[in-house]
């Protein structure tokens, strides 16, 4: 409780029932777009006739029928397969490049440091989607000569190019998050002669799990959003260009794609639901000196 | 001792070093060279090497006073990122002083809902207000406006050029942006000390009193750093609105800022010509140095960053 005792409690429910209702669209939106997927006809329209609940959609989805009428299949399983491998890999390389940046930066003096913090402040600031371009003559000019690497290279590519574009930020939380563990606990390590790499590993690392968990989680959320680098880079499909190349297509049923946009909120939500506090958590550590 | 600190530094900082390098630096330069060539379609042998000068910045430039098509683009970039900013400083102030005097779960569950936009899959987010803004009535708006009598035929809100794609593409993005503001002056309020809050509500100041006289004169700084940092985000960031044009549902001159344009330039359908959108990006880029230099300068970042005190060495 933020506020002290006295406030009046009245003044409460007028503030919460007007923030409610200002966000009521955006309630509604989600709302009908996880509906319609268990409906035989889109319900955006809200007109109860057009809801019969059914689970069509979601077989269908898992069975790739894409199409109503023609024979179109889609993998989806391995469309999702890709989405998870892109969301891990991000999560993975920013997680293991920040908790390695952000105690150096936290924890060590040396030359360039202030100038290397104001630097990653910058990038953050500057989102490098404008260089998209020189990106994407970078991955053009390292293409393996052999086109059976050419699939797996464009996985890799694209989990370490939109990894960088989070790396900024997820280094200044690291640092956030070492900068709040008391020194004694270096000390000793180092008294016993450890070396840093050593007192890294074996004393902070386990000293600051909440905080390498809440940047493996956005790291995640970041891979498994991302729609711009997936469609320019990878040559496999995910559930966002997915959704992307099926919501123009004629043939294309729309419960169907809402019931595949739901599957992909999905990690959303279940996040949303068991970690809430990491999140707002990890959200506000990354804006603090 | 010297070589072995550096040893250990070099362990700890080199893999940031090497991405920052790969995927800042070296496309930054490429971006420059780019906008120096003729290169179009990505045909990197042909092109590469045919450096033309500043052909494309005067072409962009020519464009700029004679293209109708650029003119609604950067008119779109200017109104777009003017009042998205505005919806979203006052929209997370209001909102952070808004979960201030509510109770902490309450404030916690308004926190995450209005955390959703950033959080949802841009697929998904934008699938959202495809339907609630589709110009048939199968778009919520739509079937909301006509229940109510106040339409009789469906209105394709996104074509109703050029307020109805702005307001369309400024609602979607404001939505997305509010949460920055309003997570940035949430954990500025929380600094403030209570003893102030706790005097005022003895003197039997009002919420709003409260809000007006004490908080916000408090979050000056968190004021300015939203500010800033929102206006470049707007600036150059354009994933929120890429679908919403590709798949039609705002027009696409008055649905694009500068920065989809740069993007739709280099790959979008039909002709692609990077040497245009690398030459578009690199203005880009320098608005976006330059603003991000002053703000640092202004918000006085290098005053909130202190040495480690407690290395020995």
């Amino acid at each position: 409780m933020r506020d002290v005792e006295t406030r009046p409690r009245r003044n409460e429910w007028f503030i919460i029932a007007a923030i409610i209702l200002v966000s009521l669209p955006l309630i509604l939106g989600f709302f009908l777009l996880i509906l319609s997927s268990f409906s035989e006809d889109m319900i955006t329209n809200l007109s109860p006739s057009s809801f019969r609940p059914t689970i069509e959609n979601w077989i269908n989805v898992f069975q790739g029928k894409l199409a109503i009428t023609g024979g179109i299949r889609q993998n989806i399983l391995k469309i999702t397969f890709n989405t998870l491998i892109v969301a891990l890999g991000v999560s993975g390389i920013v997680t293991l490049i920040s908790t390695l940046a952000g105690y150096s930066l936290s924890r060590m003096k040396f030359q360039g440091r202030k100038l290397m913090m104001l630097l990653l402040l910058m990038l953050h600031a500057f989102p490098g989607v404008a260089l998209i371009v020189g990106v994407y003559l970078f991955y053009r000019l390292t293409f393996p000569q052999d086109p059976s690497m050419v699939r797996l290279y464009s996985f890799f590519y694209v989990v370490l190019a939109r990894a960088a574009l989070e790396i900024p930020m997820s280094v200044w939380l690291m640092k956030g998050f070492f900068d709040t563990i008391p020194w004694e606990f270096e000390w000793s390590g180092i008294i016993d002669g450890a070396s840093r790499i050593k007192v890294w590993w074996k004393i902070m690392l386990p000293l600051i799990k909440p905080g390498i968990l809440a940047v493996a989680l956005f790291g995640f959320l970041a891979g498994w959003q991302d729609l711009i680098y997936v469609r320019t880079f990878l040559i496999d499909k995910t559930l966002a260009t997915f959704i992307e190349a099926n919501i123009e297509a004629e043939y294309s049923h729309m419960p169907l794609i809402a019931a595949a946009g739901t599957l992909y909120l999905l990690p959303t939500i279940i996040f949303f639901l068991t970690a809430q506090q990491l999140l707002l958590q990890g959200y506000s550590g990354g804006i603090k000196g | 001792m010297k070589g072995k600190k550096l040893q250990t530094l070099s362990f700890f900082l080199s893999p940031m070093i090497i991405m920052v390098g790969l995927f800042y630096l070296i496309p930054l330069i490429f971006t420059i060279y780019i906008s120096f060539t003729k290169m179009k379609n990505w045909n990197t042998e042909k092109y590469l090497s045919e450096v033309v000068g500043f052909y494309n910045y005067q072409r962009l430039f020519h464009m700029f006073q004679h293209d109708p098509m650029i003119k609604a683009i950067l008119l779109t970039t200017v109104i777009f990122v003017g009042i998205t900013l505005i919806i979203n400083v006052l929209g997370g102030l209001l909102l952070a002083l808004g979960t201030f005097f509510v109770n902490e779960s309450s404030a916690s569950a308004i926190r995450l809902l209005w955390l959703l936009p950033r959080m949802s899959p841009i697929a998904v987010y934008s699938l959202v207000w495809y339907y609630f803004f589709h110009g048939s009535d199968i778009g919520t708006l739509n079937s909301i406006l006509m229940k109510l009598g106040a339409i009789s035929t469906p209105i394709p809100w996104g074509q109703m050029t050029p307020w109805g794609a702005w307001s369309v593409i400024i609602f979607v993005n404001g939505l997305v942006g509010v949460s920055f503001g309003m997570i940035v002056f949430t954990s500025s309020l929380n600094q403030i000390p209570k003893e102030l809050v706790i005097a005022a509500r003895v003197d039997g100041a009002s919420a709003w009193q409260i809000s007006r006289r004490i908080l916000i004169p408090l979050t000056k700084w968190h004021f300015l750093y939203v500010l800033t940092w929102q206006f470049l985000s707007l600036l150059t960031t354009y994933p929120h609105l890429f679908l919403l044009v590709e798949w039609d549902l705002v027009n696409r001159d008055y649905g694009t800022t500068l920065a989809l344009y740069v993007f739709n330039t280099a790959f979008g359908r039909g002709e692609q010509d990077q040497g245009l959108a690398a030459a578009a990006a690199v203005i880009l880029s320098i608005i976006g140095i330059l603003g991000g230099f002053v703000t640092l300068k202004v918000l006085q970042f290098e005053r909130m960053i202190h040495e480690p005190r407690g290395d020995i060495e």
